[in-house]
């Protein structure tokens, strides 16, 4: 087999390759086990975080549209308000629950407004992380607890996504912990937790590791097949090579990564729908879609990897508009409205509306104030909920008045809070089959809203 | 055509800097001290590439550390080792080569690159700053400066990927000289270089940024982001780098009042120009008609926007104005900033990260921290630095000269070490085999998809906290059971790792870059004359890209590997050229080479 190698360097890199070979289909072994002691329930389930890198401009989301509102909003911000009369097209309401207010969403956000109309999209307001209920003068005081480092981008991205409210450096996030409670129900553990926007906290578990998947599908590694640079036999060599084990921590890592990458892209070759699948077409120029488009036909091959039970990650970015945000704004919006609506008709598609939830989150809402052309780090946010479950056309939460000098105005209107982002998690952790009484394994803190005015919304029931 | 240097310039760093070596006694290594700078100068002022630079060893050679010890080096202080970077360290030691290149006048200017497009007639796009950065890569004398500038990159991060940005070709390359240019003077003067670089007004929108009026409140994204992630950082820090604790919490180094109070001081700032007209402040593109060079000027002041009430920030004040003074205001916070106690142990720590391990102890910090506060680093007698707070020749040379740096056996600790962030990979392979390019220009572009490329680009991070933070910890991994940090791993995942592999599969054998053939193309001569005995082949990439550490198991797979390629002796050529192909894209997909201890 190997023409000079010394017997004694033969047998120790045998004994180091089967310690290698033993340890390093890391993910296949999960597998393994994961089929074993699966009891996979019907009925599959998924949602989807479609998180807006950067802190979405929440006012210029949805906007107030009655007269003396809209004027309210246009007086706190007059250089970067959006003008009525563009908003016809997209105001909804008059919404029950706000006392008949009515509201308008971006005019960009024109399938959000249809969807809003049939009862399959709904709003929470002013959301945001928390630790307990909590007043303005309470925060003011700083007489509770609140989270870290409010109001910078990578503590509150990390606060958000992860299960209690901790800043960057978090290693459990809610999506992950949701999978690790869901993962038995999955013959493949390793598709539990699905990334096709890089790695993030949210997809942390304690036991599941998050899948990294490309936009482009099944994705191989062409070294480790065939013929290498003219040789039959280097392949498997290298397939060695980037698989192995090692005594550091980093090179070791890099191993179990490699080796996870290789035993997904095998299942998934053989499983994964082409784009052409469907038949909605996928918006072109539009990264947000091709993730969603990735995320759809993971769920389509759903029976062949024995996925019941999913959390999928999937990612928009440049919404730290403190500049020109009318018009970057816009185009941001337009591509979240095109790519959910392609996606919303992929599932339609598959007939699993009802099976699958998409929800917005960001690293915060934005102030109120205008800095000139655009709008400065805030707190609280409004966001979507999407789904044939979700209790739609309607909002949960109280839609704050548009205004400085509020209840809800810490400084230049930025918005405290009135839900918390464990009741906002904690409806779609019930939602996916998670008993209450583990809720709280989850999200720690959930049990502190229990009185606000209860610890679930009703957006999913 | 070569230009021709004035001799001057052969003397100005004629500092006799050597370390003491048992092989010489002193005056035979000053002699070859002086030579090697003379003939680094030479290649400074020389050819139009790296290939030009034909030094040549005159006189006896006399090795001051190992070929192995000289690699190692070459991965932390530079874009890579080859066989020339190697002798020039080997000829001058550390302190002597740091000396060296502390002494080269850039020669290449990303920003005269570009404008040499523009005057012939070509519209320049995103990626002619990826080309002028790689050919400075390959070709540039100034290693060094290329490596901390490509750090610097990513503290004090622009990105092409902003929509406000991309468009400003010069205005980008201008940045990348402007980096270079600072990375050997003082961190005060690139504190203020980066505040003012219109495109750093541009990315974090304080250029335009106005006083307060009505609701209207002045941008706070700059007054942020230069504590949070240019200077100081959000905890306080001992000067070890460890937090300080006020019991179990750490103290925060600011309040948003604080972000709120500089916030006022980065107002009245806008493109640079003849006048100060307001239509000049906001950009206007007739009247008055902006000023040519103004995305490669220092933004200037604007009085009339900028904001004349207190400013309260860091435990300043700056009073009220009278008359409205902005770079007074600019004056005074960024020497605030400077004068944190938090900005050496904060800096000197991600430059460590950025060059050689992401976990130092925090003695290393410490020592670092010293050279930052101090001015002055000394190695046995040898000394840099011109003892002024942040001074960067001692910064750098504490980072690259500690012994925990240099310490060969740390190379063998479970978490020494860090991992080689993808454009540092290609750039390891482009030094290690004298990558030449057809067109001169190095034309490579857009490596960011991970799918099928290297997931990283320069001077394209997704955001202002770059590819990855410095403090990442892949969750759930050894690496968190151990509590160690590992940034580059935030773009380490199932699929960058195949993206890897297939784009250096391809680019070992075939090059990389446009055009077919491709435009930029490893020489493997010297290794294509080894390929006959596989040992001494992978002696060979071993030295160049793992410096002497490859370990057992991997150099055993790549005999395997080279070895099961047959040459025939009537047409050796092929199987020769597949022996090499193999060994190398074997090592540079090693964890070896990946992970640089």
């Amino acid at each position: 087999m190997v023409s000079k190698a010394s017997r004694r360097e033969f047998l120790k890199r045998a004994s180091a390759l089967s310690f290698a070979a033993a340890g390093a289909p890391f993910a296949l072994n999960l597998a393994t086990i994961g089929a074993a002691s699966a009891q996979v329930v019907s009925g599959y389930r998924a949602v989807v975080c479609v998180f807006l890198y950067g802190g979405n401009d929440h006012t210029n989301t949805i906007i107030p549209y009655d007269s003396t509102d809209y004027a309210e909003y246009l007086n706190a911000r007059p250089e970067i308000a959006i003008p009525r009369n563009d908003l016809t097209a997209t105001s909804i309401g008059p919404v029950a629950s706000q006392g008949g207010r009515s509201f308008a969403f971006h005019p960009t956000l024109s399938a959000f407004k249809a969807l809003y109309d049939a009862g399959n999209l709904a709003v929470v307001p002013n959301v945001g992380p928390l630790v307990v209920p909590t007043t303005k003068s309470q925060y003011e005081n700083r007489s509770v607890p609140l989270p870290p480092k409010l109001f910078s981008h990578n503590d509150q991205q990390s606060v958000w996504q992860a299960n209690t409210p901790i800043g960057e450096g978090a290693r459990l996030g809610w999506g992950g912990r949701m999978g690790d409670l869901l993962a038995s129900q999955n013959g493949l553990p390793i598709f539990t937790a699905v990334s096709a926007a890089g790695n993030a906290v949210f997809l942390s578990g304690q036991q599941v590791l998050q899948y990294q998947m490309s936009t482009s599908g099944a994705l191989s590694i062409a070294g480790i097949s065939g013929n290498l640079y003219g040789s039959s036999s280097a392949s498997s060599l290298y397939r060695q090579l980037i698989t192995g084990n090692s005594t550091h921590l980093f090179e070791d890592e890099l191993g179990q990564v490699t080796s996870r990458s290789i035993a997904a892209n095998s299942l998934l070759a053989s499983s994964l729908p082409p784009a052409s699948q469907f038949v909605v077409p996928v918006p072109s120029g539009n990264g947000l879609a091709s993730q969603l488009n990735i995320v759809a036909r993971m769920i389509f091959a759903r029976s062949s990897l024995s996925t019941n039970r999913q959390v999928f990650f999937v990612s928009l970015g440049g919404f730290d508009n403190h500049d020109f945000l009318l018009d970057r704004h816009g185009a941001q919006l337009q591509q979240l409205n095109d790519a959910v609506n392609a996606f919303y008709g992929w599932l339609g598609e598959m007939q699993l509306q009802n099976n699958v939830t998409l929800f917005t989150a960001s690293d915060f809402g934005r102030t109120l104030t205008s800095n000139g052309d655009g709008s400065d780090h805030g707190w609280g946010s409004h966001h979507f909920v999407i789904g044939g479950a979700v209790q739609g056309g309607e909002m949960y939460g109280t839609f704050p008045q548009v205004a400085f000098g509020t209840n809800e105005d810490i400084r230049q209107g930025n918005l405290l809070p009135t839900t918390s982002v464990d009741q906002y998690a904690a409806t779609f952790a019930r939602w996916l089959g998670v008993p209450d009484s583990s809720v709280p394994d989850i999200l720690p803190n959930i049990v502190n809203f229990d009185a606000w005015p209860s610890r679930y919304l009703d957006f999913l029931v | 055509m070569h230009t021709i240097c004035s001799p001057h310039e052969e003397h100005s760093s004629g500092r006799n800097s050597y370390d003491k070596h048992p092989l010489a006694d002193r005056h035979t290594i000053r002699s070859l001290l002086l030579a090697g700078i003379a003939a680094v100068l030479l290649a400074a002022c020389g050819g139009e590439t790296s290939q030009e630079n034909t030094e040549e060893d005159t006189g006896p050679f006399v090795a001051l550390t190992t070929e192995a010890e000289a690699s190692r080096f070459l991965a932390q202080a530079g874009m890579g080792a080859s066989d020339e970077g190697i002798r020039q360290v080997q000829r001058a030691n550390y302190t002597g080569w740091l000396d060296q290149q502390f002494a080269i006048t850039p020669r290449y200017s990303h920003r005269t690159y570009i404008d040499a497009l523009i005057a012939s007639g070509q519209n320049p796009n995103q990626s002619h700053v990826m080309h002028t950065f790689w050919k400075q890569v390959a070709v540039a004398p100034d290693q060094l400066r290329q490596k901390v500038a490509f750090a610097l990159s990513q503290i004090f991060v622009i990105s092409q990927l902003d929509s406000a940005v991309g468009g400003y070709e010069r205005g980008v390359a201008s940045y990348l000289d402007m980096l270079g240019r600072e990375a050997f003077g003082n961190y005060r003067s690139l504190l203020e270089a980066v505040s003012r670089h219109p495109m750093m007004g541009l990315y974090l929108s304080h250029l335009r940024n106005q006083k307060a009026s009505g609701n209207r409140v002045p941008d706070q994204n700059f007054a942020r982001e230069v504590m949070q992630l240019m200077s100081i950082g959000l905890y306080e820090l001992n000067p070890d780098g460890t937090l300080v604790m006020a019991g179990k919490a750490p103290v925060e180094t600011y309040s948003n009042e604080d972000i709120v109070g500089l916030s006022h001081v980065f107002t009245g700032f806008s493109w640079a120009g003849p006048d100060r007209q307001n239509g000049r402040f906001y950009g206007s593109s007739s009247n008055p008609p902006p000023d040519p060079n103004r995305e490669v000027l220092p933004m200037q002041g604007y009085p009339q926007f900028h904001s004349t009430e207190e400013k309260r920030f860091l435990g300043t004040v700056i009073p009220a104005q009278g008359t409205p003074d902005p770079d007074g205001s600019l004056r005074i916070a960024l020497d605030t900033i400077f004068n944190h106690p938090n900005v050496g142990p904060f800096i000197g720590r991600q430059l460590i990260q950025r060059m050689v391990t992401s976990n130092p102890s925090p003695g290393y910090v410490g020592r670092v921290t010293q050279a930052f506060n101090s001015g002055s680093y000394s190695h046995g007698n040898w000394r840099t630095g011109n003892g002024q707070r942040g001074d960067m020749r001692a910064v750098i040379a504490a980072v690259l000269l500690d012994s925990e740096a240099r310490d060969i056996a740390m190379a063998s600790a479970p978490g020494f070490g860090k991992v080689r962030e993808p454009v540092l990979r290609l750039a390891a392979w482009m030094r290690a085999f004298d990558a030449t390019s057809k067109s001169t220009n190095y034309l490579l572009g857009n490596t960011d998809s991970p799918s099928n490329a290297l997931g990283q680009s320069p001077m394209r991070s997704p955001s202002v906290f770059n590819f990855y933070r410095p403090g990442y910890v892949p969750p759930n991994t050894g690496i968190a059971a151990a509590n160690l940090v590992a940034p580059e791993f935030q773009i380490i995942h199932e699929t960058s790792v195949v993206g890897y592999s297939n784009f250096m599969r391809d680019a070992v054998r075939y090059g990389v870059g446009s055009n077919s053939p491709r435009d930029i193309q490893a020489d493997y001569s010297k290794e294509l004359a080894l390929a006959d005995e596989p040992d001494a082949l992978i002696d060979r990439i071993d030295l160049l890209l793992t410096y002497g550490t490859m370990s057992t198991a991997t150099r055993d797979l790549i005999r395997d590997a080279v070895e099961s390629i047959s040459i025939n002796p009537l047409n050796p050529s092929a199987g020769r050229q597949n022996r090499v192909y193999v060994a190398t894209f074997f090592t540079v997909s090693s964890p070896d080479f990946i992970v640089q201890k």
